[in-house]
């Protein structure tokens, strides 16, 4: 009963010292009924996509942010898990739990390889090691014809038992059900004694190693987490775009998780999905705006989009995440809002 | 498979190498010295690919294109270190990641928005559309030879600049130790400044080599620039030596895998399999050969932080 | 992403006649932006001129173009075909550069009960075992243009050929469409990276290998590289090229005199003759200056289609305009098209060269027709 109630108590703390975390899967939640209201459901898949790139960024976050590993190869893990269900369905296998299972299953023992053979290095090399494998991933996959090649394959949603993924909002609530388990489990992870010692890896990885421990475990086991993580995003966002493809697993796509993880604030759990929601709203508008203000031009909305990227890195320290704590709380007489 | 294609194909990879060699120079002294991620590299290509091509249109000459083209490059890259480039330098690695790569997204735009999105027009000068034998009944093409030329007259020319010259040594001291180098009197910040126009303006003249060759269009730098970081990584940052040695060996296996791998896979498989995997395998191969260097020698092969 | 640029039809000011209360919208994505933005702005082009060819109406309905930026990403395309059929409820979904893409939203849009017309894509599948009644193609099938080719080839008696393709689905779909028809020796079959931009070294083993011909799927960039190098080094005087997709509208103002004397095969050609084309070409080339490629020609047509459907059927109701379509018989550039069982059309392909014009500029004219009312390969397996 101590034991409940000891977990409870953890959970408790945990919400609140992360509440901005916690407040946006909250909203996250509550953003249905406000779609139902105004009588918009196409914004539901908006959203969706949100929770999906959001829960691959704080799977890459773990070992980007906190372990201060920069992989550009964790797009290939969306990929992977992307392709259990798409290879699963190919072959007549369509309960989605398989797929989670088979996915965790493909994630875990790829990210353990690949980690132990890229964690050799360290810096551009490490960046380098992983785009490479990335990219073999990448080509193999597109050479894969009975798959579809570059094609793709089109799918159908997985089968969970009980739950039919067709019917409204079926799919958005398993997505962030599974969106508030991955962040129940990293709070977890991060305020742990493996999530610290990850953390003071990050800044001095030789006064860890002199307190006899081996950084090396650890960076691998932040490695295989983030992997399952994000291959857990791939496999719901096979069903929610009934369609796989190489695409997927190209390592601009690891890009875009950073630029998120970045404009959300790095090394926060609330920053991946505060990045993923300006994101994805950036990609929706800034179009719209160029096309109002210059309509000749709307098509290269672009030439505001990185000069906007190079002035978050110049001037958005700790991105949003940051510009909440530094700017917003204090106004409201209030502490941080995160546990960093 | 005569020994004169194996020679010819040989030659063809040297080719592609030096030319790898002229964009993975800057980036290799960037990186090493600067320690600076820059991505956006590629973009330099394209900004010289792009101004020798306008301007030869205009002239009418392709020398006249080359000569102005090149110090054009030289002040985009001086320019872009001056006003954003040198306030990256103190920051980590992945927020110079996401700059660069905003600058990508910009220039590869901008050129668009100036240029339009089609690729513009460029083809070989008159003077150098001919053939030159070299080997029996093998015509390669004159310009080609010219690019071959130019990179190993560019390459010896830094070599002996690095080496022989007294700023090749503060460059040198400035890759094997920046805060030691800037400790005793160097102005480190010119240095920088003059190291990054210098490797922009590199990477230029490999666009301006190119345009010829390749069609001029907006993004023609990235795939260059992702096979010169491959090359700098297995060359050993900082290392102009590493880096030559490296492009060239890239460039090699690139050349020749393409080529020669599905050949040869057919002696191990059947032919079906040989034609599927063949081509899948030529373009991981030198991702793959830097992988196996990274993990026997972590940090390159010539790495210039000994 | 979605540009919000919707061309409105007649307004109310204009309309002193009692028009029909309906407007018919129609969702037309392409891609915008980015480095293939050239094609879809064609397409744009072409869409735009139709719809001033037609006064601004479909089959006598007002008509509004909802045009959609896909930026050539599957879940972007995905996430713009709900948002057009939920949000912004069009009728009809058209346009469609890439066959991945297509892939990507054959299945909504269709299930959906709305029709989704092609202006390019083509892939096998959707020709054949995943194919649907809501679907229809203004295109071609991937594999049909190659397939004339090698008809050709074969007819011509061409003893030996050089195949080169990009390493992707539509670079193997377009050699083994080229096989179906061509029984003589392919000396050799290669493929080369995607993207690629310089391919001295694969001449050099063409070189070597002396064949007759050479066939090429090179699109875009790719294609623009290869002629370019082909020419430069001297390959003529070794054998003679041949294209599928790889010299076109959007190339040729790149490759200019290069691209001279190249031989390729096309579902539809600028010179065509009939009354459809010569307008368009006429108008498109005052409009936009230069000559219009096939993708332009296509996106044209999608707009007949779309007109014939409704006027023929009177009414913008799917089941209606599916069974109009469904007929043939649709008035296009290429003639008034049939439509095979799998709603892919049964066309002519004919067999062009790159020539100078009049004026000077490179285009491609019709020298033979090598196909008849050509239906692609994959209908037997479509059952709706």
């Amino acid at each position: 009963m101590t034991g409940l109630l000891q977990f409870f108590g953890l959970i408790h703390a945990g919400i609140r010292d992360n509440k901005l975390l916690w407040l946006l899967i909250a909203g996250f939640a509550l953003f249905p009924i406000v779609t139902h209201l105004v009588d918009l459901p196409f914004w539901n898949d908006v959203v969706m996509r949100i929770m999906l790139l959001g829960m691959a960024a704080m799977g890459l976050n773990l070992v980007l942010g906190y372990g201060g590993m920069v992989s550009f190869g964790h797009a290939a893990f969306i990929g992977i898990g992307a392709y259990c269900v798409g290879i699963g369905q190919f072959y007549g296998l369509m309960n989605g739990w398989a797929h989670i299972l088979l996915s965790i299953a493909v994630c875990a023992s790829l990210g353990l390889v690949i980690g132990y053979l890229a964690l050799r290095t360290t810096g551009i090399y490490f960046i380098m090691i992983t785009l490479a494998f990335a990219q073999m991933l990448f080509f193999l996959f597109v050479s894969l014809e009975q798959f579809g090649g570059d094609d793709g394959m089109s799918i159908d949603r997985a089968e969970f038992l009980l739950i039919d993924l067709y019917e409204p909002l079926r799919l958005y609530f398993l997505i962030w059900a599974m969106l508030a388990l991955v962040a129940l489990l990293l709070m977890f992870v991060v305020r742990s004694r493996f999530g610290v010692t990850l953390r003071a890896i990050k800044s001095n990885e030789s006064r860890v190693e002199a307190m006899g421990l081996v950084p090396l475990h650890f960076k691998i086991t932040g490695y295989v987490i983030s992997a399952v993580i994000c291959g857990l995003a791939g496999t719901l966002f096979a069903s929610w775009q009934e369609y796989v493809s190489p695409d997927i697993m190209h390592w601009t796509r690891s890009g875009e998780l950073m630029i998120i993880i970045i404009l959300g604030g790095l090394g926060t759990l609330a920053g991946p999905l505060l990045g993923a929601i300006v994101f994805l709203l950036l990609e929706e508008f800034l179009p719209v705006m160029l096309g109002a203000l210059a309509p000749a031009y709307a098509e290269n909305w672009m030439v505001l989009f990185g000069p906007l990227l190079i002035m978050v890195v110049l001037f958005g320290r700790g991105g949003l995440v940051g510009l909440i704590d530094r700017k917003i709380l204090p106004r409201l007489g209030r502490g941080k809002t995160a546990v960093k | 498979m005569t020994l004169t294609l194996i020679l010819e194909q040989t030659f063809n990879g040297l080719q592609a190498g030096v030319t790898l060699f002229l964009v993975a120079a800057g980036l290799t002294l960037i990186l090493g010295i600067m320690d600076f991620v820059f991505l956006a590299h590629g973009a330099q290509v394209m900004i010289g690919a792009y101004a020798a091509a306008a301007i030869t249109q205009a002239t009418g000459n392709f020398f006249v294109g080359l000569g102005l083209a090149i110090p054009i490059t030289f002040a985009s890259g001086y320019l872009l270190e001056l006003l954003i480039i040198r306030h990256l330098y103190r920051r980590d690695h992945m927020e110079q990641v996401l700059a660069t790569f905003g600058l990508i997204l910009f220039f590869n735009e901008a050129i668009r928005i100036g240029f339009g999105p089609a690729a513009i027009y460029s083809d070989l000068p008159p003077s150098l559309s001919g053939f030159v034998e070299i080997l029996p009944e093998t015509p390669y093409p004159a310009f080609r030879l010219g690019v071959i030329g130019v990179g190993l007259i560019i390459a010896l020319g830094i070599h002996l600049f690095v080496s022989k010259t007294r700023i090749g040594a503060m460059v040198r001291a400035g890759a094997n130790n920046p805060e030691m180098t800037a400790a005793l009197g160097v102005n480190i910040k010119i240095l920088f400044r003059l190291i990054f126009a210098t490797g922009a303006c590199l990477a230029g003249v490999a666009g301006m080599m190119l345009g010829p060759l390749t069609a001029v269009q907006s993004g023609m730098g990235e795939p260059l620039l992702i096979l010169s970081l491959v090359v700098i990584i297995i060359g050993g940052i900082g290392s102009v030596r590493g880096a030559f040695v490296a492009a060239i060996i890239v460039g090699l296996v690139d050349t020749l895998g393409r080529v020669f791998l599905p050949s040869i896979l057919r002696l191990f498989v059947e032919q079906a399999t040989a034609d599927g995997a063949g081509p899948a395998l030529a373009s991981m191969l030198v991702y793959i050969l830097m992988a196996v260097v990274l993990i026997f020698r972590p940090t390159g092969l010539f790495p210039a932080k000994g | 992403m979605k540009k919000l640029m919707t061309i409105c039809a007649v307004t109310a000011a204009m309309a002193a006649m009692p028009a029909m209360a309906e407007t018919v919208k129609i969702g037309y994505m392409t891609t915008l932006s980015g480095g293939a933005g050239i094609i879809g702005k064609q397409m744009q082009n072409a869409v735009n001129l139709a719809m001033q060819h037609k006064g601004g109406k479909l089959g006598g309905m007002d008509a509004e173009i909802i045009y959609a930026d896909d930026q050539r990403k599957p879940d972007i395309a995905k996430q713009l075909a709900n948002r057009l059929l939920k949000s912004d409820r069009v009728d009809i979904v058209a346009g469609v550069i890439w066959s991945n893409l297509l892939m990507a939203i054959h299945k909504p849009v269709t299930r959906a009960g709305n029709l989704l017309i092609s202006s390019n894509a083509g892939p096998s599948p959707i020709a054949g075992d995943q194919c649907h009644e809501n679907f229809f193609s203004m295109s071609w099938q991937n594999d049909q243009t190659p397939e004339a080719m090698g008809k050709h080839m074969q007819d011509a008696g061409i003893k030996s050929v050089y195949l080169m393709a990009p390493n992707y689905q539509a670079g193997k779909d377009m050699l083994s469409g080229f096989k179906r028809y061509y029984k003589g020796n392919v000396v050799g079959e290669v493929y080369t990276k995607l993207g690629q931009s310089d391919f001295q070294a694969e001449l050099s083993a063409l070189r070597a290998a002396k064949p007759e011909t050479t066939m090429i799927f090179q699109p875009g960039g790719m294609g623009i590289n290869f002629v370019k190098q082909w020419k430069q080094a001297g390959m003529d005087g070794v054998s003679k090229l041949y294209q599928v997709f790889s010299v076109d509208g959007v190339s040729l103002p790149a490759l200019k005199d290069s691209a001279l004397g190249i031989l390729g095969t096309q579902t539809w050609s600028p010179d065509l003759d009939n009354p459809i084309n010569k307008k368009f070409v006429a108008d498109y080339k005052a409009q936009f200056g230069g000559y219009p490629s096939f993708y332009a020609a296509q996106a044209y047509d999608t707009i007949l289609a779309i007109d014939y459907a409704i006027a023929k059927s009177g009414s913008k109701d799917t089941a209606k305009m599916r069974a109009a379509l469904a007929t043939g018989d649709i008035p296009t550039t290429r003639g008034n098209l049939k439509m095979n069982t799998n709603h892919f059309p049964i066309q002519n392909i004919y067999l062009r060269e790159t020539v100078k014009d009049a004026d000077g500029v490179v285009t491609t004219k019709v020298i033979s027709t090598v196909f008849n009312n050509h239906a692609d390969s994959y209908a037997v397996n479509c059952k709706f």
